[in-house]
């Protein structure tokens, strides 16, 4: 394996420790100009504010949602102005906030901008998609008028507001801050139906799990401080640039090397990758919108742009980009099986979101680092529109959200809409053949695994390809289920106050979800033609990649070449299989599994992969149990060793002490007789044997 | 100036003293406000910030034959702190409007009173007078909690008073002990907190060292020096106070039991009188001790970080698991004292005053659900929000500044005090200190464990479906979401929690003169200290440092002590 490593060092331009390095990539230059850019941040906080207001005054119409989606809108046009005014990548200086300094050293972590290509690539799809989505919440939402329509869109405003910290800040704290932050207002959506007991514990596991990673980001960026003493990108960059210079190598140690892991750790628990992957399906339980938003589009990419951003950073050890690249592949992989075996839509997009945030990854540790912003480009789109569309059959059908109890729906009408852009989106996550954007995305990531030499690369490939054969078979499963075949539904339980009761028949989204289905379409059609400008994009910030493998030639020598072929035969055959068993022949699926669930050795393949391998159990047995049951033999412990045993013991000693002696006090004339004659006897000893007794202590010290 | 302030509360108690008992409160909140009023001046004409000199000083005389004064004056660490108790007090008696009906008199006298002795604290720059205002915090809560307290007060606010004042007593011998020394070596006796601490910061001259040679064994092998003795001492009133682990179980049942002034005020101002402490007379009266010394106490906050963070995870009782809370918060705190760092001490002077709004929110958002169901069982009610929106906004809103969300104030001082901690390794060049990556990362998973256990608490509580537990009949005065006057207490603190969030600027910047100060002496002796390490490793170099330190030693008293050991 080491050899691999070797090979993977000479094929980019590893920054070597104690070396020079050939990173070459512009870093900002400080300018003055520009303030405006910080009306970014601040649009969304002041939708924030407004729908705070409404909140306390009640406001029962739609003021909050046309606020937000106006301000969102007004900070998408600015971020656009802001890619257009762009010429060199610049930090803008908002404000000072975190800013100590002393003799020898400061910590300087202000409220600036990073602008550069990486910072604008995310920025236009995240305030875009973000007021596209505010729009198409503003329907969705109606029936929560005047309840918690205002906090809905308050919240809304406060993630755009987190995010554009994460993806805007000028250095590791403020990145830090919008990390915590998108984590918050993820939290704060998930559980925006706060009466129901599974969505409070959604969004208290999703705040949970991410404080790992947050942690992992935590010393991460303590690390970075400790050895460089700077978390302001420019500045770092600056000296990885010039190389680790040989002393603060020696210095670092082993500790140096961590960094990298430490900054994954967090990558992982915000992008729901293993092991930290389990907030996000639970994560579902929070309004359509948001999971489209937040737990699809664009801050569940967070740690794609984490680990884009520090990709200098990622190389300080040789094996973390593996790691990486690794971990991705085994998630998609894993993420694809139980989305395979759902039967609740959204959770099935929600594996599907891992599973794709997986390639995501594997892309980075494949040094693709263009592959894996494309496709958390195109990605964004396409899957905001299945959220979309599951989020706008869910709100038709009363929550409905089994597959096997909605068929038929591009037969019924007002549903037209909703279901062809379903079909686009479906074909983009499978990758269907030049028409789809994810087909250009994901076969630059799969190619690049038989390109990049590491430690098992060319397997992690075919895990790839083994990979997007299950998503395009769990993709259409639910197209073919739920928009084709006979019409049937069966209403869901969950009825629109506003209804009077109970509803009967769906209702079809308005014009409103159907222009933004069909926007976000547009969108994702748009983004294939978009690669070559995200790959500019790319290429001209801190992702840069000079040289990612030798370009092979020949047809079958160059894997981007054969795996289009293969990776959409591989989808197409997915394909096939979905619509036999899910359009053409659907008992079979069930007989299937009947006869899987028959033969007690196959058994348990479709019993795990129904239950998700098992996995929240086995974290609830291993690390929750055991922790609680720690915390009660402490509170023990604290109760009576702690307390009772020692504090009060030592407290109670000197009454203990009297009581030794109270016998003695007996008022019997005799026994305070032997006791004098006792003490007196007692004090001669001690006179006579002190000069000895001094000489024993003395001596012994 | 400063004398005027400590005596507006106490004139506020002398006429609630000679008034009807139904004035008591308006008088109480007029002296309170009327305090805060005069320090907020006082904190405008204070011409010091930023720098580590005394300012607002007044010179009073007290015992002059044993140099015993009422001197006071205040640095910009003083002077915040000094802020921080003058906002919190008319809060807490405002805040009691409703909760205490009987007995306002006494209630609103002795809180008065703990005002002055508060300030009194912050204020000193004589050691006895220090000392007699430590003390005297204890007294009238003592009374807050055997008067107004709950079902187990008794017990508790026994235990609080014999516990704190044992360990003030042992920390008033190091004084003694340290004011004796330098009386001896000058012939002057003086309890002046500056001229005190260069004299301890010679102690470190003075061996102490006790040897038993028990039937072979070697039962005891102590080789010390008088200033970790004082050390000791210090720790031992100090510590109780902060609380530091395992001298903490004082705390939870004293502010499960104390009325909501009464644990407002204990969480907010009198543990941060134990890292006021550490601070102003630890750090800097026994620098070599605290050098050899620091990574013994920094693990001891770190154990109370993560033990009572599990505790707090199985609490019932919100206010207990707030207060148990409070001690691994306040680990947070220690530990970046101990950094010996100018991040670390900037997070932690930060901490202490962020410690101070949050925390004192928490109990005051207690305190008014108190009032209304007459529970704090989690178990027994739920789903809150529905009910009471503006209370759960307020709950949810300062639970997350403890957690430590940044934009929140939590997170600046827990931030500086882990970045402190971590960057504190002997072989950092920039300012090295004693702890390092090991003690952050493992201190860090308490962050963790504090969202864990506020957040499952605020699930319970304030999200779920509905369950109210029966409306206590007395409080009939009470509207069922928080009133006017309850939103009025909790506003301001919130308001400061988001400004020092976003502007920590201003504090850091106030405090960093007297940070600079309480951290000379350590450098060098740092640096020492890795020069001694370095030696134990290569003994090429021991010949190097073995050498005595530089400062030429003022021995006068090795005989005698050497005839003590």
């Amino acid at each position: 394996m080491m050899g691999h490593v070797d090979q993977l060092a000479s094929t980019i331009n590893f920054l070597t420790l104690g070396q020079e390095a050939s990173h070459a990539f512009p870093i900002a230059q400080a300018i003055d100009e520009m303030k405006w850019a910080g009306w970014i941040l601040w649009l969304p906080i002041l939708s924030m504010l407004f729908c705070g207001v409404c909140w306390i005054l009640r406001v029962r119409g739609k003021a909050p949602a046309w606020a937000t989606v106006f301000l969102l809108g007004s900070s998408f046009f600015i971020t656009v102005a802001l890619f257009m005014n762009y010429s060199a990548p610049v930090t803008i200086h908002l404000f000072d906030w975190i800013n100590i300094h002393w003799a020898g050293g400061s910590l300087v972590a202000n409220f600036s901008l990073y602008v550069d290509k990486l910072t604008l690539l995310w920025m236009l799809f995240v305030t875009g998609l973000g007021t596209l989505i505010a729009l198409y919440a503003s329907e969705y939402m109606e029936a929560d008028l005047g309840v918690g329509y205002s906090r809905f869109f308050a919240g809304i405003s406060f993630f755009l507001f987190a995010m554009s910290c994460l993806v805007m800040g000028d250095n590791l704290v403020m990145l830090y801050l919008g990390w915590e932050g998108v984590g918050f207002a993820s939290y704060w959506l998930i559980g925006y139906y706060y009466q129901k007991p599974s969505a409070v514990a959604a969004a208290k596991k999703a705040f949970i799990v991410n404080r790992i990673g947050d942690l992992g980001l935590a010393l991460g960026l303590y690390l970075i401080y400790h050895y460089f003493g700077t978390v302001q990108y420019a500045e770092l960059f600056t000296q990885l640039q010039e190389g680790v210079d040989a002393e603060t190598a020696a210095k670092g140690g082993w500790m140096i090397k961590v960094i990298p892991f430490l900054l994954m750790l967090a990558a992982f628990g915000k992008s729901a990758q293993l092991p930290l992957y389990v907030w996000l399906p639970d994560a579902m339980e929070g309004p359509t919108p948001v999971s489209a938003l937040i737990h699809a589009a664009t801050m569940v990419t967070a740690g794609v742009y984490l680990l884009c951003r520090m990709f200098p950073v990622m190389q300080l050890h040789e094996l973390a980009l593996p790691t990486v690249a690794w971990v991705g592949g085994l998630t998609a992989l894993l993420a694809a099986t139980i989305g395979m075996a759902q039967y609740d839509i959204k959770r099935i997009m929600a594996y599907s979101t891992i599973s794709q945030l997986g390639y995501m990854f594997m892309g980075i540790g494949l040094l693709t680092t263009f592959g894996a912003a494309y496709h958390v480009f195109t990605h964004a789109f396409f899957k905001a529109v299945l959220f979309l569309t599951c989020g706008a059959i869910m709100h038709g059908f009363a929550g409905q959200l089994d597959l096997r109890k909605v068929s038929g729906l591009r037969h019924m009408k007002g549903w037209k809409i909703t279901s062809y852009t379903m079909l686009y989106a479906c074909l983009c996550l499978i990758g269907f053949p030049l028409i789809s954007s994810g087909f250009y995305s994901k076969d630059l990531i799969m190619a690049q695994a038989f390109i990049t030499r590491g430690p098992g690369f060319t397997a992690l490939g075919m895990i790839a390809i083994l990979t997007a054969l299950l998503t395009a078979y769990y993709t259409f499963r639910v197209w073919f289920r739920v928009c084709a075949g006979e019409t049937k539904y069966e209403m869901g339980d969950e009825h629109h106050d506003d209804h009077g009761g109970v509803e009967h028949h769906p209702h079809a989204p308005g014009p409103v979800i159907n222009f933004v289905l069909v926007a976000i379409c547009v969108g994702a059609v748009a983004s294939i033609f978009l690669g070559g400008w995200a790959e500019s994009m790319v290429n001209q910030s801190s992702a840069q990649i000079i040289d990612h493998g030798e370009h092979l030639v020949g047809f079958w020598g160059d894997p981007h070449r054969w795996m289009p072929l293969v990776a959409s035969s591989v989808g197409l055959l997915g394909l096939a299989i979905a619509w036999w068993f899910h359009l053409a022949n659907r008992k079979a699926a069930d007989s299937l599994r009947a006869l899987l669930l028959s033969n007690p050795l196959t058994r348990w393949l479709p019993t795990a992969m129904e239950n998700k391998w098992y996995v929240d159990e086995i974290y609830h047995a291993l690390i929750r149990a055991p922790l609680w049951g720690v915390g009660v033999l402490l509170y023990m412990i604290d109760r009576y060793l702690v307390d009772m045993l020692l504090v009060d013991g030592i407290g109670r000693l000197p009454r203990w002490m009297g009581r030794a002696f109270q016998p003695l006090q007996n008022g019997v004339l005799q026994s305070y007789a032997i006791s004098m004659a006792g003490g007196v006897g007692l004090v001669v000893m001690l006179i006579l044997y002190m000069p000895k007794l001094l000489a024993w202590l003395g001596g012994a010290s | 100036m400063l004398p005027l302030l400590l005596l507006i509360p106490l004139i506020g108690t002398v006429a609630i003293i000679f008034t009807p008992a139904k004035h008591a409160k308006a008088i109480a909140l007029t002296a309170s406000l009327f305090a805060f009023i005069f320090s907020v001046v006082l904190g405008f004409l204070f011409d010091k910030w930023g720098t580590s000199e005394f300012g607002l000083t007044a010179e009073i005389p007290w015992f002059e034959t044993f140099g015993v004064s009422l001197n006071m004056g205040a640095d910009s660490v003083s002077m915040l702190l000094v802020l921080l108790t003058t906002l919190l007090m008319p809060l807490c008696v405002w805040g009691s409007a409703t909760a205490i009906t009987e007995r306002l008199k006494e209630f609103y006298s002795w809180l008065l009173i703990i005002e002055t002795a508060m300030v009194g604290v912050f204020v000193a720059t004589d050691l006895i007078f220090f000392y007699v205002c430590f003390e005297l915090t204890l007294i009238p809560m003592f009374f807050l909690i055997a008067l107004f307290g709950g079902e187990n007060r008794a017990k508790a606010c026994i235990k609080f008073f014999i516990y704190t004042f044992t360990g003030s007593m042992i920390a008033l011998v190091g004084f003694l002990y340290v004011a004796w020394f330098h009386a001896n070596q000058t012939g002057t006796w003086t309890f002046d907190i500056d001229t005190l601490t260069s004299a301890s910061q010679q102690l470190v001259f003075i061996p102490f060292s006790m040897h038993w040679n028990f039937l072979g064994w070697n039962i005891l092998d102590i080789d010390i020096t008088a200033q970790h003795l004082v050390l000791l001492a210090l720790l031992a009133g100090f510590a109780v106070k902060v609380p530091l682990f395992p001298l903490h179980t004082w705390l939870p049942l004293a502010h499960t039991e104390a009325p909501t002034a009464g644990s407002v005020l204990l969480a907010s101002v009198l543990l941060k009188l134990g890292t006021y402490g550490l601070y102003r007379f630890v750090l800097p009266m026994a620098p070599d001790a605290v050098v050899e010394w620091a990574p013994f106490i920094a693990v001891l906050s770190i154990i109370g970080i993560l033990y009572t963070a599990l505790i707090c995870w199985v609490q019932d009782d919100i206010k207990k698991l707030i207060a148990y809370s409070s001690v691994s918060h306040l680990g947070f705190c220690v530990l970046g004292l101990f950094a010996l760092n100018p991040l670390g001490l900037q997070g932690s002077v930060l901490y202490m005053l962020n410690h101070g709004l949050s925390t004192g929110a928490l109990f005051f958002l207690v305190g008014m659900i108190y009032e209304r169901y007459h529970t704090r069982d989690m178990n027994s009610m739920s789903g809150l929000s529905k009910v009471m929106p503006i209370w759960s906004f307020f709950m949810v809103f300062f639970v997350l500044s403890s957690v430590g969300l940044p934009g929140l104030n939590g997170f600046i001082s827990e931030f500086l005090c882990l970045i402190g901690t971590f960057t504190a390794s002997l072989d950092n060049a920039a300012y090295p200190g004693v702890l390092g990556p090991w003690y952050a990362a493992i201190a860090g998973v308490g962050m963790i464990f504090a969202a864990m256990y506020l957040l499952i608490m605020v699930g319970k509580v304030v999200f779920g479906p509905l369950k109210e537990p029966a409306v206590h009949h007395n409080v009939r005065t009470l509207p069922r979401d928080l009133s006017f006057r309850e939103i009025s207490i909790l506003l301001p603190l919130a308001v400061l929690c988001v400004y020092i969030g976003f502007r920590p600027q201003p504090f850091t910047e106030a405090i960093e003169g007297s940070i600079e100060h309480v951290l000379s002496p350590y450098p060098a002796r740092v640096e020492r200290l890795a020069r001694q390490r370095e030696a134990l490793l290569s003994p090429s170099v021991r010949e190097l440092t073995t050498v005595p330190p530089e400062d030429t030693p003022v021995d006068l008293f090795r005989e005698e002590t050497n005839d003590g050991g």
